[in-house]
């Protein structure tokens, strides 16, 4: 598999301080040790579509090119396959780099890919109920999109009448899980820790 | 010695099936009328050995000649002390195991191969050891670095007096200068103090006699009886030794040649050593360096090599730098990084670190201010590249070995000889540098003669540490690139080899491969015509010449391979052993069909260190081949007298193949260039076969690696067909 050009300008200049701010991330710092071998790039299977591979988003990202690592689709294309992380020889584990890359995106603003409306959407749903909830997180992903957009996902209609009649995509929503406000102090509490390991 | 021969056929292993034995003892006591022959069905078991102790006891048997298995097997079974001859027949790998049994042709090979032997035993001796005069045992290391230092404790700690020569006022050489050191043990992540100082101590303690700025003004002598003159503040001392370990290091390669990186255009731009000097003086200030690998190395403008340990040196000088100050920055340029082996660990670390790698080549370097921007093309991105602000940039410069810096010497040409020689083709000479290091009283030059670029190295798999001087061995980075665990192993492997051949010399015996061999080259001087022939040929350099031009051997530094035997056009070296003669009767004892017999027959010389155990193997693994061919095995290809090759022509052999091992750059002959020289002394045949009407196809060489037995079958069937194209030899009818 030849792996994709990619948009990079003419001559990068390197600059260590966005570096510095994803190594803080949770399971950025592992980045840096990323040796440039290219068998994630081999083994990804979305790799063909991705503007960067993930060897070379970390590479932009050594360089300090915020830019252009958060206006990749890189992250939000990884499939979560993992066969990256199985393996890469310097234990890197990419698919948790990618969800902090993909957070840190979404916290920055950088939400300009569909996957970055359903990603909130989903969460949000979860969030609120405990459980997901298909037609309630399509309602939000439109919401997020604007209504125009609906009009082009209209060539999906099949997908979703054919959902529905195998009963997949209910109307109603689900029942909240018991105790739905313990589950909520648990992932605060949870973004607390998250927040002071990172500061940290 | 009067020989009294006992010869006994072992019956065990499937021989006693595979073959006619009462015949074969015919051959032996009849036709060559060995004075015992008897057989046993497991002549190696207890039963056996009795028998043929008890012959030697009771009937004074001293030659003893085993019928079995190879001779690289049960060695220590079959020795019966050192005055007695013990000559194997190899009748189960290169007989029984490989060819058809109960057959006519496979005894008839199983005879020869009897006849063969006892042939050889007519004019064969026990060697008698050459022990040199006050032989001296003590270790002589040149050089006081690293790795001098550390071989020179090992073999004081081995119980060794032990001399060091260094040429600076103090001791430490390069590694003395470091901040730090690199690390050497688990788990190789941290950096370690500088170890000079307790080596130092520690090879003081041990009793070493130690000279600094000193010289080794010249070496005389050889293995066990080096004379070794050190000049010291312009005075001379003599020291006696019995080995050498060269440990001379290197310098690194010459930053004024780099230019082009700004070295001597920008005061900030400096190499490795100069950083390593500025951080241990505590003068290092910058927060913003970058380091430039490959500054000269792999570069075929300036050193080709890879100086092996330049790329764990940047890693550990940019931890100095994150040592510091964790927030400098730090980048390090490279082709690619070769930190071999547990180093991984390192350069993993220096990542962790924050240490940014960036594999690129650098298209410009410019200065503002005293600050330096470097431009690269960036490889991995594959755009080009920009990074300013630099406070320092630092070249890894490589190295070059100590060796290397001199005037090559050119081979002079003698000119007599030259012209006689011209139609000859020469074997090529490897270079020798007038390095000033040991100063060789040798005939064939006064350094080490070098491998590539400059290393005195020798046989690249087999014998590291060997030099193409016996009793000479090269440690660190005077043979090889390396970086300090390398450079450590070597010190100490050295230092074990000087010692095993301060031993061997003690007892006469050779250093390997022929370690154990007694024998040695006698010259038979009333006939020699002071070609110069064998001064020239011997891998080692064992022969000087006298006053009178005379060849003058120097037994202990002879490696026993024979090469000089086969160069002697006048056939007068012979070892007690192993001779032209010797060799000679065995081509004529054995039996070649008449013509309308239409058994066609094919002599190998095959070579003792990789053809033999190949063939071995074939048979191991019961592969097939060819009954014709009749296999004698040398010390070397080197030994190969063309009058063998004469010899089996006139006596109506088909075909004659020579199998050594590979040559040319990565050649694995154990002697350097023994398979090289026969294949150039085989041109030469080529021609007299003509002339006599016999068609040169008829004798070829091939070679032959350890692991090529699988290939044997068919490399003996492919000649036999040629041969069998080209028709009998018509010599065949004059016998
Ligand atoms: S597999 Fe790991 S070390 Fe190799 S390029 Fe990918 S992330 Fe880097
Ligand atoms: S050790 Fe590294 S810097 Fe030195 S020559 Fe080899 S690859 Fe180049
Ligand atoms: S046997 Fe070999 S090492 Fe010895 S003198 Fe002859 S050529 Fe040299
Ligand atoms: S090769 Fe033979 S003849 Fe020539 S110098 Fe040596 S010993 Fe004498």
């Amino acid at each position: 598999m030849i792996e994709q050009t990619n948009k990079l300008p003419e001559k990068v200049k390197y600059d260590l301080t966005f570096a510095r701010e994803i190594y803080s991330l949770e399971n950025g710092a592992y980045i840096k040790q990323c040796m440039q071998c290219g068998m994630c790039a081999v083994s990804c299977s979305t790799c063909d579509i991705m503007d960067y591979s993930p060897r070379k988003l970390f590479n932009l990202i050594k360089l300090g090119k915020k830019d252009e690592v958060m206006q990749a689709n890189t992250f939000w294309y990884c499939t979560s396959c993992c066969t990256c992380k199985a393996r890469c020889p310097r234990g890197i584990p990419l698919v948790d780099v990618m969800h902090d890359l993909k957070k840190y995106a979404l916290d920055n603003g950088y939400c300009n890919y569909p996957q970055a409306a359903f990603y909130k959407a989903f969460w949000a749903e979860v969030a609120s109920r405990g459980r997901s909830f298909e037609s309630g997180i399509t309602a939000r992903y439109f919401l997020i999109q604007g209504l125009d957009e609906v009009i082009k996902y209209m060539d999906m209609k099949d997908v979703g009448i054919d959902m529905l009649k195998h009963n997949r995509l209910p109307f109603l929503p689900p029942k909240k899980v018991k105790d739905l406000g313990n589950l909520k102090k648990i992932i605060r509490k949870a973004q607390e820790l998250a927040q002071r390991e990172a500061r940290s | 010695m009067e020989k009294k021969i006992g010869v006994y056929i072992c019956t065990g292993c499937g021989i006693g099936d595979a073959l006619d034995i009462d015949a074969l003892s015919k051959v032996a006591s009849k036709e060559y009328k060995a004075d015992i022959c008897k057989t046993d069905a497991f002549l190696c078991g207890k039963n056996g050995i009795e028998l043929i102790k008890a012959d030697i006891e009771g009937e004074g048997v001293n030659t003893v000649v085993v019928v079995g298995c190879s001779s690289r097997i049960n060695t220590d079974v079959f020795n019966f002390g050192s005055d007695k001859i013990v000559e194997r027949v190899n009748l189960r790998e290169q007989v029984i195991w490989c060819h058809t049994n109960d057959d006519e042709d496979t005894q008839m090979l199983a005879e020869d191969y009897v006849r063969m032997s006892l042939a050889k035993l007519k004019n064969l001796n026990i060697p008698e050891p050459f022990i040199g005069e006050n032989l001296s045992s003590t270790v002589l290391v040149v050089g006081g670095g690293f790795t001098g230092l550390t071989a020179a404790l090992e073999s004081a700690k081995a119980g060794y007096k032990t001399v060091l020569v260094e040429k600076e006022d103090t001791l430490g050489g390069y590694v003395g200068k470091m901040y730090k050191q690199i690390p050497t043990k688990p788990p190789f992540t941290d950096l370690e103090e500088n170890s000079i100082p307790a080596l130092i101590k520690a090879v003081e303690d041990a009793g070493v006699k130690v000279y600094t700025s000193a010289g080794i003004a010249k070496t005389d002598g050889g293995p066990g009886m080096f004379d070794v003159t050190i000049a010291q503040n312009g005075s001379e001392t003599e020291e006696r030794v019995g080995a050498i370990v060269l440990a001379a290091g290197a310098k690194p390669y010459d930053p004024e040649k780099l230019g082009h990186l700004g070295f001597g255009k920008y005061e900030n731009v400096i190499t490795q050593l100069m950083f390593e000097e500025m951080v241990a003086a505590g003068k290092m200030e910058a927060n913003k360096v970058a380091f430039i690998q490959c500054a000269g190395s792999r570069d075929q403008e300036h050193l080709p090599y890879c100086s092996a340990a330049c790329c764990i040196e940047s890693i550990k000088q940019a931890l100095y730098v994150k040592e510091k100050n964790a927030e400098a920055n730090v980048y390090v340029y490279y082709k690619d990084i070769r930190s071999n082996g547990q180093y991984e660990h390192f350069y993993k670390r220096a990542q962790q670190e924050g240490v940014i790698f960036v594999k690129g080549d650098i298209t410009d370097i410019s200065e503002s201010d005293g600050q330096l921007t470097i431009e690269a093309d960036d490889h991995t991105m594959g755009t080009k590249s920009e990074a300013d602000e630099f406070d320092l940039v630092v070249l890894a410069n490589g190295m070059v070995p100590s060796a290397a810096l001199g005037e090559l010497i050119e081979e002079e040409a003698a000119e007599a000889e030259a012209a006689a020689a011209a139609d000859e083709p020469k074997v090529t000479v490897p270079p020798i540098i007038k390095s000033n290091l040991l100063n060789l009283e040798y005939r064939q030059g006064p350094e080490l003669p070098s491998l590539k670029y400059g290393f005195p190295d020798s046989h690249y798999i087999c014998f590291p540490y060997e030099t193409r001087r016996t009793g000479i061995y090269a440690a660190g980075v005077v043979r090889a690139p390396m970086d300090m665990l390398s450079a450590m192993e070597d010190a100490t492997g050295a230092a074990l080899k000087a010692i095993q051949c301060i031993e061997s010399t003690m007892k006469g015996e050779a250093v390997h491969p022929r370690s154990g061999d007694m024998s040695f080259p006698e010259f038979n001087m009333n006939r020699c015509t002071q070609c110069k022939r064998c001064t020239e040929e011997c891998p080692f350099g064992a022969i000087n010449e006298d006053a009178k031009a005379n060849p003058l051997p120097n037994p202990t530094r002879c490696r026993r391979c024979g090469t000089c035997m086969g160069a002697c056009p006048e056939r007068i070296i012979s070892f007690k052993n192993y001779s032209v003669p010797m060799i000679g009767n065995m081509v004529k004892a054995i039996e070649v069909p008449e013509e309308d017999e239409e058994k066609p027959r094919i002599l190998i010389f095959a070579c003792e260190n990789d053809a033999i155990p190949a063939l071995d193997m074939a048979g191991i693994n019961r592969l097939q081949y060819n009954p014709w061919v009749r296999i004698i095995p040398v010390r070397c290809l080197g030994s190969l007298n063309l009058v063998w090759v004469n010899d089996a022509m006139a006596k109506g052999f088909d075909g004659v193949l020579l199998m050594g091992c590979k040559h040319g750059d990565d050649y694995q002959c154990h002697f350097m260039k023994g398979s090289e020289l026969a294949e150039i002394r085989l041109s030469k045949i080529s021609e007299t076969l003509n002339r006599l009407g016999l068609e040169s196809e008829r004798v070829r060489a091939t070679t032959v690696n350890i692991m090529d037995y699988d290939k044997i079958p068919a490399m003996l069937d492919d000649f036999a067909a040629e041969l069998e194209e080209l028709g009998p030899n018509p010599m065949k009818d004059f016998q």
